[in-house]
């Protein structure tokens, strides 16, 4: 287990370096922010840590209970730097989202746009080493990852609908999701097992769960609702149902799939 | 008598009739009377209103209706629901006093409505300015009255005075200035002839107080701060000037006892919240339970339940004080489930630590001393790099109601297993900004944790039994003679346990975050009871035969 743990740790890192080597220019730059150096953004991280995480939470991910969006990707509100700004500047009005103090100076709102701009991982400054068509013959061929996940509308339903799955997840992510699919498993891809009052067992994906009734997909696709005080007992397995390809494909056909998933984007 | 005068006389005399066939014509002729501190004193006693923030002065939140019990609770229906025109989250416990409901909302806004059918009277929307400083939301919890006025906190830190019968304003003070920081969002609490209310702002550098004003002019009667001053007992424990920047904020209201004269409150965190370095020392009276004279606001006493606390566990929970049986006598206590997953029972006349035990995950004490004072686990203090530690920044519980059965005896609170990475930052302290050195990550999904209603016994600190939730809620608890404990959850139910076994008795999916706490009334005989949920009020009531 240790080995193998080794192994993946090293396997990540030389993919992962070969990935990174090739990342330079400044897509801020591009859009027009001035205020966009390591200084700027470590400054923007500190006015966001001190301003913003209470919301938005330290690693501005978001929070589900402030209902304060994650913005480390594809931001729903601005599409660009100066939509960042203006939403900074002037709040969202009728949400939680205060604008800043009138008297905030411009140069730190735009510090505070390029550290938002350094959470997400700009296509254009990033040159993969494997191959995007490659990547996505993989995936239907010997991947077999078209048998869980839909893409454009083809594919399975037992996985997340991968159609944009780019804007979401890094390179660096998507290559840990296939090698390490049970870290950090998404309570939407946890499995419940329930036990009715007949003791029928079944299976299936954890579609939700509240306090009071829970509802699964099974393997072919059934929806079932239940309401808890009306079941014998259920289980939550909270590993993932996607196999390690660690064993299946080769460092390069893994770097073939990462090119392809980070590719796949609205705009593409 | 003129024309106008018989069409009026006319119309009166036709009402009634209409009032029986239609259920949606508002009530003609409420009773509503003015409230004296006599009825407010004896709130038990009247359970058809629901006159303050926690029902009672005791905040017992336990109500003597028992038409809706064990036994019929799954024939309850809605009744009426009470769109909120302003789109946010509703905290709100609303008042209802001879058939009038006031609910308040976010962000600062009032409503009267007929507690029958939930139809309007009259609205107030306080004016606030756009540059407001709040750390979590823009929350109103309630309101208090007396007489005939209602007073209500705003998020712009002032407390506002206003005509039960009209929604007009009639008097409006700033409390504090907002721009260094200050708001308001909690109900004030009526003690005897003057309104007593807390503040917000421990994440922004303030000094926490407790003020008292005169319900007729508005003007200032008292004001005991949370942090002593220089020369008063208690400043020594703030290192250097860090007593004047060191929140102890009171943004949730408090109980009092008429007997023994004590006005019991409680206090947040001390700021900066997760770096306790600038500010070495107990930081009284940070994290505590403060006894004050009901007509002078001095300290009778104080209890800190968290000493130097360095991860943002407010002592902001209602205090709910009983007379129980412990040790084989009748002893005042006051209850509280803190947020740093402890729960305390304390003599209310003394301040003495009777009970307590960790009535939730935590890892960041080895428990308590025999005065109640928590043993610190060494290295739980936030780090640069980040510290997982247990109870999360929001806490074991929070703001939000607890209640107790003077039927079980027991204590409810609404209690959450959780974790986080604690960090911490170095921040000068800047008048109107953030001040809070730090912040905390969750490294799993909230559906991961473990959340739950617990039932404690005061005289044990012993949980009883627990109903599990999920996710984490922050919905309050109301009990009631029927033998119910009535609360909501973050998943949009509002449901009914029974208060003695915890056995779910009832639920209702209502669809969106319950954030508030339920409240229970009458009206011509028959029992209410009413919840807020996302934007809506609901009520519900037993199916007529």
């Amino acid at each position: 287990m240790g080995n193998l743990t080794t192994q993946l740790r090293h396997l990540a890192t030389a993919t992962l370096s070969g990935l990174f080597l090739a990342t330079s220019g400044s897509f801020a730059e591009d859009a027009g922010n001035l205020y966009n150096t390591n200084f700027d953004i470590n400054a923007g991280l500190r006015y966001f840590e001190r301003q913003c995480s209470r919301c938005h939470g330290f690693d501005a991910k978001g929070n589900d209970e402030t209902g304060a969006p994650d913005l480390t990707g594809r931001l729903a509100r601005a599409s660009s730097d100066v939509g960042i700004y203006n939403i900074i500047r002037t709040g969202i009005p009728g949400t939680a989202m205060l604008p800043v103090a009138a008297d905030l100076p411009d140069a730190q709102v735009w510090q505070l746009v390029a550290y938002i701009g350094s959470l997400s991982t700009n296509p254009a400054n990033i040159d993969l080493p494997g191959s995007v068509t490659g990547g996505a013959r993989l995936f239907t061929d010997k991947g077999e990852c078209n048998s869980c996940h839909m893409i454009d509308g083809q594919g399975g339903r037992l996985g997340p609908d991968l159609s944009r799955i780019g804007e979401r997840r890094s390179p660096e992510e998507l290559l840990s999701d296939m090698l390490n699919p049970h870290t950090d498993v998404a309570p939407r891809w946890w499995t419940m097992r329930v036990t009715d009052n007949n003791g029928t067992v079944r299976e299936g994906l954890r579609m939700n769960e509240d306090s009071f009734s829970l509802r699964i997909m099974d393997e072919d696709s059934n929806l079932w609702s239940y309401p808890k005080n009306q079941i014998a007992s259920f289980e939550r397995l909270e590993t993932s149902t996607m196999p390690s390809y660690t064993q299946t494909l080769s460092d390069s056909e893994v770097d073939d799939l990462v090119a392809y998933l980070f590719s796949l984007r609205k705009e593409n | 008598m003129n024309k106008l005068s018989l069409l009026l006389c006319g119309i009166f005399l036709a009402l009634p009739l209409q009032a029986q066939e239609d259920p949606f014509q508002t009530v003609i002729t409420p009773a509503f009377s003015p409230v004296t501190w006599e009825r407010l004193v004896n709130a038990e006693s009247e359970p058809e209103n629901w006159m303050m923030y926690s029902g009672t002065l005791d905040s017992q939140r336990y109500s003597r209706l028992d038409q809706i019990n064990t036994g019929n609770v799954t024939e309850l229906e809605m009744k009426w629901s009470y769109q909120i025109p302003v789109i946010d989250r509703a905290e709100t416990v609303p008042t209802v006093v001879d058939g009038i409901m006031f609910i308040t909302e976010a962000p600062s806004n009032l409503t009267a409505v007929d507690a029958r059918t939930g139809r309007v009277y009259w609205r107030y929307d306080h004016e606030l300015p756009e540059d407001l400083r709040i750390c979590c939301g823009r929350n109103n919890r309630g309101v208090a009255i007396l007489g005939e006025t209602l007073f209500m906190s705003t998020l712009d830190a002032h407390l506002v005075a206003i005509d039960a019968r009209t929604g007009n304003v009639l008097w409006d003070v700033e409390v504090a200035d907002y721009e260094a920081g200050y708001s308001k969002t909690a109900a004030p609490l009526i003690v005897k002839d003057k309104v007593v209310t807390g503040i917000a702002g421990g994440e922004f550098g303030i000094r926490g107080f407790i003020d008292a004003y005169d319900p007729v002019t508005g003007e200032l009667e008292w004001r005991t701060y949370a942090i002593p001053g220089p020369g008063e007992p208690g400043n020594d424990s703030w290192s250097g000037d860090s007593w004047k920047t060191g929140g102890a904020a009171t943004w949730i209201t408090g109980s009092y006892d008429p007997g023994l004269n004590l006005i019991y409150w409680g206090t947040g965190n001390p700021g900066p919240d997760w770096n306790g370095d600038v500010r070495l020392g107990d930081n009284l009276y940070s994290d505590s339970a403060l006894a004050l004279n009901g007509d002078t606001g001095e300290i009778a006493w104080h209890f800190q339940f968290t000493p130097h606390d360095v991860h943002d566990y407010d002592s902001i929970q209602v205090p709910i004080l009983a007379d129980i049986e412990y040790q084989g006598s009748t002893r005042k206590v006051m209850m509280w489930a803190n947020r740093n997953a402890f729960f305390y029972t304390i003599d209310r006349e003394t301040g003495e630590f009777l009970e307590g035990e960790a009535y939730a995950t935590q890892t960041w004490a080895q428990g308590l001393d025999l005065n109640g004072r928590p043993i610190p686990t060494p290295g739980m203090a936030p780090t640069y790099e980040g510290i997982l530690v247990s109870p999360p920044i929001v806490g074991a519980t929070n703001w939000y109601s607890p209640a107790y059965s003077q039927q079980t005896g027991l204590f409810y609170v609404t209690s959450f297993d959780g974790e986080q990475e604690f960090f911490k930052r170095d921040e000068d302290y800047e008048e109107g900004e953030r001040f809070t050195g730090g912040g905390g990550r969750y490294n799993q999904p909230m559906d991961a944790f473990h959340s739950s209603i617990r039932a404690i016994n005061p005289a044990t600190a012993q949980i009883e039994w627990e109903f599990p939730i999920m996710p984490r809620s922050s919905a309050g608890i109301t009990t009631t003679a029927g033998g119910i404990v009535f609360t909501g959850s973050a998943d949009g139910y509002f449901f009914a346990l029974n208060a003695a076994s915890g056995e779910e008795l009832w639920h209702i999916s209502l669809g969106a975050r319950v954030h508030a706490a339920p409240m229970t009334y009458a009206i011509d005989g028959q029992q209410f009871v009413t919840i807020a949920s996302g934007n809506v009020v609901y009520t519900f009531g037993l199916k007529e035969n």
